[in-house]
């Protein structure tokens, strides 16, 4: 032999720390990340031999160098491997824009205890949508670089100004005649006024239904309020009639998350199960609109909805175990980030933020705000996320405002203070709309932030559950696809 | 089993072989044997195959005597009188090949040296797989190599090579190339994929190589530029980091060398398959490779993962490799899961399934070749046997402790 096995060996400081951020995840174990999330564990003693330049263990060095966290003076290949997967994580960017929300009415027949905007007893035309005012915004829309589009109706209910849904489809088809860009539309209704010319609609034009669903009967009916207390059976008879006219994947269904949820999981996660619905979005509730003010069910802390999302989390899994296939939706967002080179692009979890170049959102009367909660804080009065008019802005003039820039430029996550220093960084995101509702300032005090601590939470719950049970390793590699 | 390498009687020769390399017809079919008129490479160089006393039809370069005839007469070497009259009545040079040879056939590519005493067998139209040799250097030396580097001139053996490929029978799908190191010599590496190119596009082709060549720019350009439509080139990644990786090629520096290798012709859009050998050293960081591939290198066309063959230096260092693949599934079936659901299309070569664990028979492949493959007595009662690849004939007695008949 030539070569001796001692002489491939790392030599005490023979190597150098490439860009890690570390963080400790219990008492015994420490997570080293680098620049684009891959992980390994350790023990905070080799932690810190590993930084003293003490470390004599082979196999920890070499799997600390095969992570691209450490790496020997002079060679070149782990950077250039950083670099092709930072670029690839990256590469979505400048394809700018893929999610335009059609606000088109406000108008809904639902009164939910947590609904941010919503308007019952208004004139028709008062809060809808104009043709003209949707014209204008599907022009701004194909002016994105993204070779994605997703139109999303919303409301309001959108079902209440179904002609102008209608309207809208036709229109985004034939400008695309144009563009050739991949179209796909999206209707968010609590499907109380499914019938059948709308099934028609879909099936022919391949929509896709979003739905809310928050649990059982009494829970779901109970936050979600219409006149029959039947909202319930409406969403799980359209639910059930969609899948059979469109297909399984056709529909998916939104839960929000209220403090009567906390105690409940397990039979949120059932009731999901029990109508064949592949994924659960297991969210927190958002802290604007009039559920902000404090009677829309949102005084929990964050650690009581990390205990409620764990519970959540497992009765995913032990279906899964049973042989029910079933996703929780955010955490195969994160998975994606942890495992893979992608970024999916979630408008809440990504840096630089998903606000404007994530998604635009256009009101009933053409106002533009670069998120649906930017849209929701100008319901309270305040107007900062608004980015122009579509009767006399420009796509210029959206996408170049101050309005933009600023959030999406103060809020990054590499240089904001605590995320730049973060292990979890590359799992996780800027929210400038969060940090200005509940801190007034678009980075926010991270040690302070209900975002920060939520998330933290569940990255290491996930990190945790990866560590210590393989199943639950295999199926988040699953989710992460 | 096959065997490649025959005896032949040569007293029929009356001076040296007009060629070294033929490609054999029989006398019944000689435009079917699938030759290519319109094809380089000598007419000349097609041998009639002559079974069991068959009459020689004219215009061969070389008559191919098998059968009873030919190997009952090989035992009695000298008998010249009988000799001299099978000559005399030949209408050219006559070689009686051995019974070991009997499987000769058709289409089949045999090179003859000038003693004409040995006949090897270069392809075999019936194997699924075939693979030339294009050289025993290397500038690795790895712990497990099955076909220990040989430091000497063998240009030769790239001739050859390239007149195997004009001789192609119609039909021939799978062109393996291997070494040694065969893009150690650049110019008759390219010049012989240009030359397959001319004469045989249609192949698919399968270059071994341990990559390093590859982390030259130019080199990889050139290769990339000689646009055959199916080839892809086979390069072993043995660790995910350079350490572990190095001292198994035993060769400093080889796995960034390699690694910039791959990501250069992935840059030049070309298949790369990764191999792995399952051995010692390499099972405990299965995992860990598979994780770096996938995160890495995700482009590959796919990942081989390869059990042992104990020959060549696999042998005097079997403690330093050996590895019992009923050891080892653990560490194999997580590797496969990380592969598989990235989806990367992943292979597991050269394992007996009795020994492979249940849930990684649907990436088993039939990989040994059709001429060192063997199956044991055990083996006769299996219920699978069929599905198996055997075991390698060369790895002699250093065959897994847990073979067993699946019922």
């Amino acid at each position: 032999m030539k070569l001796e096995r001692a002489a491939t060996a790392l030599p005490r400081h023979g190597w150098q720390l490439l860009p890690l951020r570390f963080h400790r995840i219990d008492a015994d174990s420490v997570v080293l990340t680098n620049l684009v999330g891959e992980h390994v564990f350790v023990t905070p003693d080799e932690l810190s031999a590993v930084v003293d330049g003490t470390c004599t263990d082979q196999e920890l060095l070499a799997r600390l160098r095969a992570a691209h966290l450490i790496q020997v003076p002079g060679e070149t290949l782990p950077a250039e491997l950083l670099a092709i997967k930072l670029r690839t994580r990256m590469r979505r960017l400048p394809d700018s824009t893929g999610l335009h929300i059609f606000v088109v009415t406000l108008r809904c027949e639902h009164t939910c205890r947590y609904c941010q905007v919503s308007r019952q007893s208004a004139a028709k035309n008062e809060f809808d949508m104009t043709e003209q005012t949707a014209r204008r915004a599907l022009e701004l829309a194909f002016r994105s670089p993204s070779p994605h589009l997703k139109i999303e109706f919303q409301g309001g209910e959108p079902l209440l100004n179904f002609p102008l849904v209608r309207w809208i489809t036709a229109e985004a088809n034939r400008m695309n005649e144009e563009h050739g860009k991949e179209l796909a539309f999206v209707i968010a209704t609590n499907l109380a006024l499914l019938d059948e010319e709308i099934l028609g609609f879909c099936a022919e034009e391949q929509i896709h239904i979003s739905t809310s669903l928050d649990g059982p009967q009494d829970l779901h009916n109970g936050n979600r309020r219409r006149p029959g207390r039947d909202s319930w059976q409406q969403a799980v008879a359209g639910i059930r009639r969609v899948q059979e006219r469109l297909g399984k994947d056709r529909v998916s269904a939104l839960m929000t998350t209220t403090e009567a949820s906390l105690d409940r999981a397990a039979e949120i996660i059932d009731t999901y199960a029990e109508l064949g619905l592949r994924g659960v979005f297991l969210r927190p509730i958002s802290p604007y609109g009039f559920a902000l003010r404090g009677r829309g069910g949102a005084n929990y802390d964050v650690d009581r909805w990390l205990e409620f999302y764990a519970a959540g989390l497992d009765q995913i899994v032990e279906l899964n175990r049973q042989g029910v296939p079933m996703v929780e939706m955010y955490a195969s967002i994160i998975a994606k980030k942890m495992l893979t080179n992608a970024d999916p692009g979630y408008v809440d979890l990504t840096s630089p933020a998903g606000i404007g170049i994530g998604a635009l959102v256009y009101n009933y009367d053409g106002d533009i705000y670069a998120s649906d909660e930017g849209r929701m804080l100008a319901e309270m009065g305040d107007r900062t996320f608004r980015l122009g008019t579509v009767h006399d802005s420009s796509y210029a003039d959206i996408m170049l405002s101050d309005a933009l820039l600023n959030p999406l430029t103060e809020s990054i996550t590499l240089s904001a203070p605590m995320c730049a220093t973060c292990a979890f960084e590359p799992y996780c995101g800027a929210d400038p709309v969060f940090h200005h509702a509940t801190m007034g300032d678009f980075t926010g005090h991270k040690a302070l932030s209900a975002f920060c601590r939520r998330n933290m939470g569940v990255f290491t719950l996930l990190l945790r559950k990866m560590r210590d049970d393989r199943y639950f390793r295999d199926l988040l590699w699953r989710w992460a696809q | 089993m096959l065997k490649l390498i025959g005896r032949a009687d040569a007293s029929g020769l009356a001076g040296p072989v007009a060629d070294d390399v033929w490609r054999v017809c029989l006398p019944e079919n000689a435009d079917s044997d699938g030759g290519g008129t319109d094809r380089e490479g000598p007419a000349m160089s097609i041998a009639c195959l002559l079974r069991d006393g068959q009459d020689a039809p004219p215009g061969y370069g070389l008559y191919l005597m098998a059968g009873h005839e030919a190997g009952n007469r090989l035992g009695m070497l000298g008998a010249a009188r009988s000799t001299g009259s099978l000559v005399s009545s030949m209408p050219g040079p006559v070689l009686r090949l051995g019974p070991e040879l009997a499987h000769l056939d058709a289409g089949d590519i045999i090179h003859v040296p000038d003693d004409g005493h040995r006949v090897a067998v270069l392809w075999k139209k019936s194997a699924r797989h075939n693979a030339l040799l294009l050289t025993e250097q290397c500038d690795n030396y790895c712990l497990m190599c099955s076909q220990p580097p040989k430091d000497r001139d063998d240009a030769w053996l790239f001739d050859r090579a390239r007149k195997v490929i004009s001789l192609l029978p119609q039909g021939a799908r799978a062109l393996g190339l291997t070494g040694g190191e065969p893009t150690l010599h650049a110019d008759a590496l390219i010049g012989l994929l240009e030359h397959c190119k001319r004469v045989a596009p249609w192949l698919s082709v399968h270059l071994l190589s341990n990559g390093r060549r590859f982390a030259d720019p130019e080199f990889t350009r050139r290769y990339a530029a000689v646009g055959l439509a199916d080839i892809m080139v086979g390069i072993p990644v043995y660790a995910p980091e350079p350490g572990l990786h190095d001292f198994i090629v035993q060769a400093a520096g080889a796995f960034e060398e390699t690694v910039h290798g791959i990501l250069n012709l992935a840059s030049l859009g070309q298949a790369v398959e990764i191999r792995v050998v399952v051995q010692r050293h390499t099972v405990p960081v299965l995992p860990n490779l598979a994780a770096f591939i996938v995160r890495n290198l995700p482009f590959i066309a796919q990942v081989a993962l390869m059990g042992l063959e104990m020959t060549g230096l696999a042998r005097p260092n079997s403690p330093l490799v050996w590895a019992d693949p009923a050891d080892y599934q653990r560490e194999l079936a997580e590797a496969v899961d990380i592969l598989a659901t990235a989806g990367i299309a992943t292979r597991i070569y050269n394992h007996q399934l009795c020994v492979l664990d249940r849930r990684l028979w649907p990436y088993a492949v039939r990989s040994i070749s059709d001429w060192k493959n063997d199956y044991l007595d055990i083996c006769r009662t299996c219920s699978v046997r069929d599905a198996c690849g055997g075991v390698f004939t060369t790895s002699g007695n250093r065959l897994s402790q847990h073979l067993r008949p699946i019922p």
